[in-house]
């Protein structure tokens, strides 16, 4: 190509950033175009929750400043995002009626909260979600005046936003529709530990329950569950999920699978199309499948890759597993790969009596690791996510009938596969 | 430059003096946090076991994956030197560094913000060594540029080499 290509990012997260940084780092010194419908720096909603429990300033949830797309010669298309994508022309039309031609296009435009279909949750003004600058504002402000609480959603962010609230003096009912706290990231087993430290320290917390409806007041809001009770609350906390941001795209121009499904390299199937960040269905080296890993970390490798990729060099990004670490409630747990196992070839080793002191929960596939679950102990968190990835074989290593796992006898496997080689 | 640590599995007696010395330099608590990990290795050994010490800090990686991780932008790269260090003040003790670490390098007392081995920067910015290499008393760890760290193992590896076939009057044919 005798001319530098002109590149096309839509999104304003943790992956457009690391796109543009990764492009320019790779000698890309032609034109890039950002599209985002705010018109800000870059948000990263993960430090919200630290705003509002008031450990940051509103100006430090924006990492990279309001510099960055000067320092990066960035063309900014702020406030109005993508209406259309014509991956065939290499087209893209904003709703603000403006028409971007690229060469190669990232998306990158993330995703949004959902909101479970319950009469008057949707039109309610008492009910806030997390994850827009708006959104962050809008709730901090409701705080001084609210008293109680409900948080819907009983899923990391939703146990650590009740245990935000609590701190402001708020009175908190933490409800889920699943029988236990943090169904995707807890094994059961592990679980019930959490749910009653979370009990203990005031928490009402109301497992397997569904709300009827929300029927707003002229002071609060009452919340009617199917089981007949109601509360009145002064907000309604949503954090039940999201969803990926890619209404604008065309099935018959792109592959869509509740996500984009992108390879190694972030390419889709369409032509000069990238996709990274919570929209993408990257590659989890474990399962072997493609999914949806809506973390900061694993946004910003595959803007990364993909920013690298469109500069043209070719780089593969292996990918990750789902990991969580937080600290609520005065636990710090982790969360790593599938815990959720079941099978003939499945082990699982715990603490079972555990009640107080470090937890550990490890769950084997035909003597590999595919899962983690720790309380209070976070030292090895990061070596066994890499033992994970690495798939070690563990029963050489290991006594599969030894019922409480220690920190010394992991952090002894853990150096063993180290000095393997 | 990237500067690098080396260390000597075959020489390491498991003392402890580096992980001392790394504590006594960072004014670390006794019973707290240590930027230096020693673990004791046992392998079954024909007859017995044979015993080896690892010890480990921050690798100081090339491309390091904490900063990736970090969401303030707190972790960063040193570029006179490829130190990985930390500005505390950025750090909102979220530990997402410690589950992109593969060695377990991030520290946080008292569950606060991390912090971790930086190279004893003010030792090595004076043109000293890092307290836990000039405690170490047979030598298991060394620093220095990585390009002469892996000189100097190339160099050590053929010398090992070589003197098993002509310079050892021990050897037994």
């Amino acid at each position: 190509m005798t001319q530098s290509p002109v590149l096309l990012i839509l999104g304003n997260g943790g992956a457009a950033i690391h796109a543009v940084m990764a492009s320019r780092d790779a000698g890309h010194t032609g034109p890039i175009h950002l599209v985002s419908d705010t018109s800000g720096p870059a948000f990263n909603p993960m430090l919200a929750p630290y705003f509002l429990a008031e450990k940051i300033r509103f100006e430090d949830c924006f990492p990279f400043g309001e510099d960055f797309y000067d320092r990066h010669h960035v063309t900014c298309h702020f406030g109005s995002p993508a209406a259309t994508l014509n991956a065939l022309n290499k087209e893209v039309l904003l709703e603000s009626g403006e028409r971007l031609s690229y060469d190669r296009c990232l998306v990158a435009t993330g995703s949004r909260p959902t909101l479970p279909s319950i009469p008057g949750l949707n039109n309610s003004p008492r009910v806030f979600t997390l994850r827009t600058p708006k959104d962050t504002i809008a709730l901090h402000q409701a705080l001084s005046s609210t008293k109680h609480a409900l948080v819907m959603g009983a899923s990391m962010i939703g146990v650590k936003l009740a245990e935000i609230l609590m701190g402001h003096g708020i009175k908190v009912t933490l409800v889920d529709v699943a029988d236990r706290v943090m169904p995707n990231a807890a094994h059961p087993d592990c679980a019930s530990h959490l749910a009653r430290k979370i009990r203990e320290k005031g928490v009402d917390l109301r497992l397997d329950s569904r709300l009827k409806g929300i029927e707003d007041g002229h002071k609060t809001m009452a919340c009617h569950f199917e089981t007949g009770q109601s509360i009145e609350a002064d907000l309604c906390l949503v954090s039940t999920g999201v969803k990926p941001n890619l209404d604008f795209l065309d099935p018959d121009h792109v592959e869509l699978d509740q996500g984009i499904p992108v390879d190694e390299r972030m390419k889709t199937n369409a032509e000069e199309l990238y996709a990274a960040g919570d929209i993408s269905r990257g590659f989890n080296p474990v399962t072997g499948k493609k999914e949806i890993i809506g973390l900061w970390g694993n946004a910003c490798w595959q803007g990364r890759t993909a920013g690298l990729n469109m500069a043209g060099s070719d780089t593969v990004y292996p990918g990750t597993i789902p990991h969580h670490i937080s600290s609520f409630f005065g636990l710090d747990f982790v969360h790593l790969g599938n815990i959720n196992r079941s099978g003939e070839d499945v082990k699982i080793l715990a603490n079972r009596d555990f009640s107080g002191g470090a937890f550990y929960l490890l769950v084997f596939e035909k003597d590999i690791l595919v899962g983690v679950n720790a309380i209070n102990t976070i030292s090895h968190a990061g070596s066994l996510k890499s033992a994970i990835l690495q798939k070690y074989v563990w029963s050489d290593y290991l006594d599969f009938r030894m019922k409480n796992p220690t920190d010394e006898q992991i952090d002894r496997i853990l150096a063993s596969f180290r000095t393997k080689n | 430059m990237q500067l690098g640590f080396s260390f000597d599995i075959s020489r390491c007696s498991g003392c402890m003096a580096c992980m001392v010395a790394c504590m006594d330099q960072n004014d670390l608590a006794g019973n707290g946090a240590t930027f230096r990990h020693i673990t004791r290795l046992e392998r079954k050994a024909s007859p017995g076991v044979t015993v080896s010490f690892l010890s480990l800090s921050c690798l100081h990686c090339g491309d390091a994956p904490c900063i990736m991780a970090c969401p303030t932008g707190a972790i960063y790269k040193r570029e006179e030197d490829g130190i990985v260090n930390v500005h505390q003040d950025l750090c909102v003790g979220c530990h997402s560094c410690a589950l992109a670490c593969p060695f377990g390098a991030p520290q946080f007392p008292d569950g606060g913000k991390m912090t971790k081995c930086n190279f004893c920067l003010e030792r090595v910015e004076k043109g000293m060594e890092p307290a836990c290499v000039r405690a170490c008393p047979t030598k298991a760890l060394g620093f220095g540029p990585i390009d002469e760290l892996s000189n100097e193992k190339a160099d050590r590896a053929s010398r090992a080499i070589l003197s098993s076939y002509y310079l050892n009057p021990g050897a037994e044919k």
